[in-house]
């Protein structure tokens, strides 16, 4: 077998499977909260009347899950800097970090959740909060498989076979795609249904 | 067969500073987004002024971070595509406004008057309901 | 270029059948798989059927196997009859047609035609195929739900769908199907796109590999929003929430407890915006199918290979803007409705100027008449007809009369039915020596074909008749409207053919399992064909071709002038 690696693919495109893949599949994402973002736009423009985000929402502290998310997409880009140096504990620092910071995400989430559901709130009270839990909810399942995804491949670096493999930079890079992607539907989600 | 070659590899070169510099903006970006929605400026200007910013943030993540700034070709035509057709969705948007008022949901009939309410205890039936 | 592990171990009974990572036994599941649910789609319909032609009689042989609350003495319930209306249509779609046009021939023969190994991501394709299963599985689970099985159109329109029985499971199991063509769609894009032998050039590719690839496109771009709104009818119905449900909403006399403020028509714009492009994917591999056995069985090179493959192009690129051609009378905007008439208008021109092509490659041909060529050429007339019977529905006038009458259940059937399904199954004649090593037998295949394509029109085009005489579809009792009794006995006509149908698939069934242990044994090429996939043994081993092809020359080099042999395979060098 050839030395296939990620800056070699001997692929007609020149682009690795894994990652012609893996855009293939952000592509698909994109339509997926494009429709989503579509119903939001829609359902408001038909209301009657829509809270101002400020007035019913955690501002502050979905800013504070904004930076949370966006360092961890600092940290995982660090990650892969360990990969291409070839270092095991710079990698597992910073994938580990990452790690960390997504579960500050999900809790200062479940926090406000939590704070909601005591006073009564669900996604049944108004179309406002429909969209918000479906909207969020979703983009929370979305973190949840990040996390499992970044998991798996901070295990793997205590394999050597995994760690050695020529196809193991790549993989770094393809989660570091959902993970950036997952950031970015935030950073549109949070104005829109925060700040508006 | 083999399309890349050894000066290809350096462009991939990790670039530490120009990542902590994307970071840096990011988080100034977040800040300001917060700072402008709390002056109440009318619907229109908020949501062009918040998607713009969002737009750039998202743009350095994209271009940075996901290496789409010198990414091949055939990316790029894959999501350009995707936009592209994901446009289209807009016409649900165009549609629901230019139907606005049309009497055609309860809402709107009970805000018309009783004049065009439906017959009491109507209920929406399905073709294919046996009566 | 072999597998890592070629040779090297044995594989257990479950790897090698069962979980295994190979493109064709995975291609040889779906295609199993989804003949079973066909069969099953098919039986639901032969019993909606018999209350069509006889409204109110019991139906015979099977009134005591149905509980009382379904079929009362035997006679079907309105809600029994929804039920497997709305079944059927989703059944023979999602859990048959696509799954057996793309899932099982696109993985069987795309790897093969462009030379490759296998697909890009062999694990993800059995993880496309067993979330398939389980997924159909579960859309039939709606049967055994509390008050019946989902019976609100395969298109589950709120608000009725939120507030009839058998709906959440329907609607997760779509979800879970959706996801299984989501990855489906990645391994073959990245598959063709990547994967082809060298010298194979997007311009010397077969017409079905192109046909796939811009089916992906479509799986993968326009699935992912009904997915969304799926969820959201979900969310709907699970946790009350409003998206679809307007306010005031008053259901048999009292108010909907929900909060209101959704919209109903936002579901029809979600769900249409993937249906729409899904009809081309129902149609686009079927016609992929057609080239190659009409390129095959002419001796010829196709005429219009490059308008071939831009009007699929094409086709795939306009499906995504005609979808509100269903919905002209639904309460959209009609300034909206006239932008949808023009691009539907529009994409009509490449569906004929596909089908033109097709049949001007029969010009100065010598034809051969075998089982897939008979198949491959009656899908021309036929599918002709339903793409014009299509016309008076995209025409926004003559749809406020034709809407939701049969004349529109005709036209889907004619393009799907003998359209997409006869090229199928002379896709299952064409490719089954290659499966399985073997030939189905002709004689057999003859009575399959003229018993097939006779009960199929007899089916469906007493339906046109019908709907322009104003036959409302979805009608339980058709003699409940005094305007349908004129057309009532053509509702006779419909039902015996369908039976018939079933009966003549019972020689095609035989044949197929018969003809795998006992068919005669060809050559590996036993169609004499020029494309990649004929040049490895018959049935291919794991990791198809000892050593990787090189293309030379186009995929239909048939009758060359500087060649003796009147084919000259793509991999044979000069």
């Amino acid at each position: 077998m050839s030395a296939i690696t990620m800056e070699n693919p001997d692929t007609h495109s020149g682009i690795s499977n894994a990652k012609l893949g893996v855009w293939l599949f952000l592509a698909s994402e994109i339509m997926l909260f494009a429709t989503l973002f579509t119903t939001y736009i829609v359902l408001r423009m038909g209301s009657v009347a829509w809270p101002w985000g400020w007035d019913v929402l955690n501002v502050p502290l979905a800013m504070a899950n904004t930076f949370v998310l966006i360092s961890s997409s600092v940290t995982i880009v660090l990650a892969y800097v360990g990969v291409y140096n070839k270092s095991k504990s710079q990698f597992r620092l910073w994938m580990g970090a990452t790690l960390a910071l997504s579960f500050v995400f999900l809790a200062i989430k479940a926090v406000e959740y939590g704070a909601k559901f005591e006073h009564g709130i669900s996604p049944a009270t108004s179309v406002f909060y429909a969209v918000y839990f479906t909207m969020t909810g979703l983009h929370g399942l979305h973190v949840i498989g990040g996390i499992v995804l970044n998991a798996v491949l901070l295990a793997m670096s205590w394999s050597d076979d995994c760690w050695n493999d020529p196809l193991f930079l790549g993989r770094i890079e393809g989660a570091g795609l959902y993970w950036h992607f997952v950031d970015v539907v935030w950073i549109f989600l949070f104005p829109a249904l925060y700040l508006l | 067969m083999a399309k890349t070659s050894a000066a290809q590899h350096d462009d991939h070169a990790p670039n530490v500073k120009l990542y902590m510099g994307v970071f840096a903006a990011l988080m100034v970006l977040t800040v300001v987004t917060v700072w402008i929605s709390k002056f109440h400026l009318s619907i229109g200007s908020a949501v062009a002024l918040g998607m713009f910013v969002a737009s750039v943030k998202a743009g350095l993540v994209a271009a940075v971070f996901m290496h789409l700034w010198g990414e091949k070709k055939l990316i790029y035509y894959a999501l350009g595509l995707t936009v592209f057709f994901g446009a289209f969705l807009v016409i649900g948007l165009i549609d629901a406004r230019l139907t606005r008022g049309n009497v055609t949901t309860p809402m709107d009939v009970k805000a018309q008057g009783p004049a065009h309410a439906p017959a009491h205890g109507e209920a929406p039936a399905e073709a294919g309901a046996h009566h | 270029m072999s597998h890592d592990n070629h040779g090297h171990h044995e594989l257990s009974f479950i790897q090698k059948y069962v979980f295994s990572v190979d493109h064709k036994v995975i291609g040889i599941q779906y295609m199993v798989t989804s003949f079973v649910f066909l069969l099953i789609g098919f039986s639901l319909m032969l019993l909606m059927r018999w209350q069509l032609a006889y409204p109110g009689q019991a139906i015979p042989f099977f009134d005591h196997l149905f509980p009382a609350d379904l079929a009362p003495n035997g006679v079907m319930s309105g809600e029994f009859y929804n039920a497997l209306g709305a079944m059927h249509g989703t059944i023979m779609v999602f859990l048959g047609i696509v799954p057996l046009a793309v899932g099982a021939y696109g993985n069987y023969v795309l790897p093969l035609q462009i030379g490759a190994p296998d697909m890009a991501f062999p694990r993800l394709n059995m993880a496309s195929y067993w979330t398939y299963l389980p997924g159909g599985i579960l859309m039939l689970s709606s049967f055994l739900m509390p008050g019946g099985a989902a019976q609100s159109g395969w298109t589950s329109y709120p608000p009725l769908s939120i507030i009839n029985p058998g709906q959440t499971v329907w609607l997760l199991s779509r979800v879970i199907l959706i996801t299984s063509s989501l990855l489906g769609s990645i391994n073959f894009l990245v598959t063709a796109l990547n994967m082809r032998a060298p010298g194979l050039s997007l311009w010397r590719l077969p017409v079905f590999v192109w046909a796939q690839m811009v089916t992906s496109v479509l799986l993968l771009l326009a699935f992912p929003p009904l997915e969304a709104a799926s969820i959201l009818q979900v969310m709907d119905r699970v946790f009350h929430t409003s998206f679809y449900m307007p306010k005031d909403l008053v259901i048999l006399g009292q108010a909907y407890h929900g909060s209101g403020g959704g919209q109903p028509l936002l579901w029809q714009h979600l769900f249409w915006f993937l249906a729409h492009p899904e009809v081309y994917v129902l149609v686009l591999p079927p016609m992929g199918i057609v080239a190659e056995i009409i390129a095959n069985n002419t001796r010829k090179p196709l005429h219009g290979y490059k308008t071939l493959v831009f009007s699929m192009i094409a086709i795939g690129a306009l499906s995504f803007m005609v979808w509100a051609h269903h919905m002209f009378i639904s309460g959209m905007s009609p300034a909206l409705g006239n932008f949808f008439l023009v691009t539907t208008m529009i994409i009509s021109v490449p569906s004929v100027a596909i089908l033109t092509c097709l049949i001007f490659s029969l010009k100065g041909a010598s034809i051969r008449y075998n089982v897939p060529m008979l198949f491959a050429l009656a899908f021309l007339p036929l599918f002709g007809i339903g793409g014009l019977t299509g016309l008076p529905l995209g025409l926004t006038v003559t749809d406020i009369y034709l809407h939701d009458t049969y004349y529109v259940i005709g036209h889907f059937h004619f393009v799907v039915v003998t359209g997409s399904i006869i090229a199928l199954l002379g896709g299952t004649y064409y490719w089954f020596p290659k499966m399985f090593g073997r030939k189905m037998d002709d004689r057999l295949g003859l009575i399959h074909f003229w018993g097939s394509v006779v009960t199929m029109t007899g089916i469906f085009a007493p339906m046109l008749i019908m709907g322009l005489a104003g036959v409302s579809r979805r009608l339980y009792d058709p003699t409940a409207q005094l305007h349908n009794m004129s057309t009532q006995g053509l509702n006779v006509v419909s039902t015996w053919s369908a039976y018939a149908l079933m009966l003549f698939q019972l020689p095609f069934i035989y044949n197929f399992i018969n003809s795998i242990f006992r068919g005669e044994k060809p050559r590996d090429n036993p169609w004499d064909a020029t494309t990649l996939e004929w040049a490895c043994p018959s049935p291919p081993p794991h990791g198809n071709f000892e050593k990787t092809p090189r293309v030379y020359r186009g995929p239909y080099e048939y009758t060359h002038p500087d060649h003796k042999k009147d084919f000259w395979p793509q991999h044979e060098p000069s």
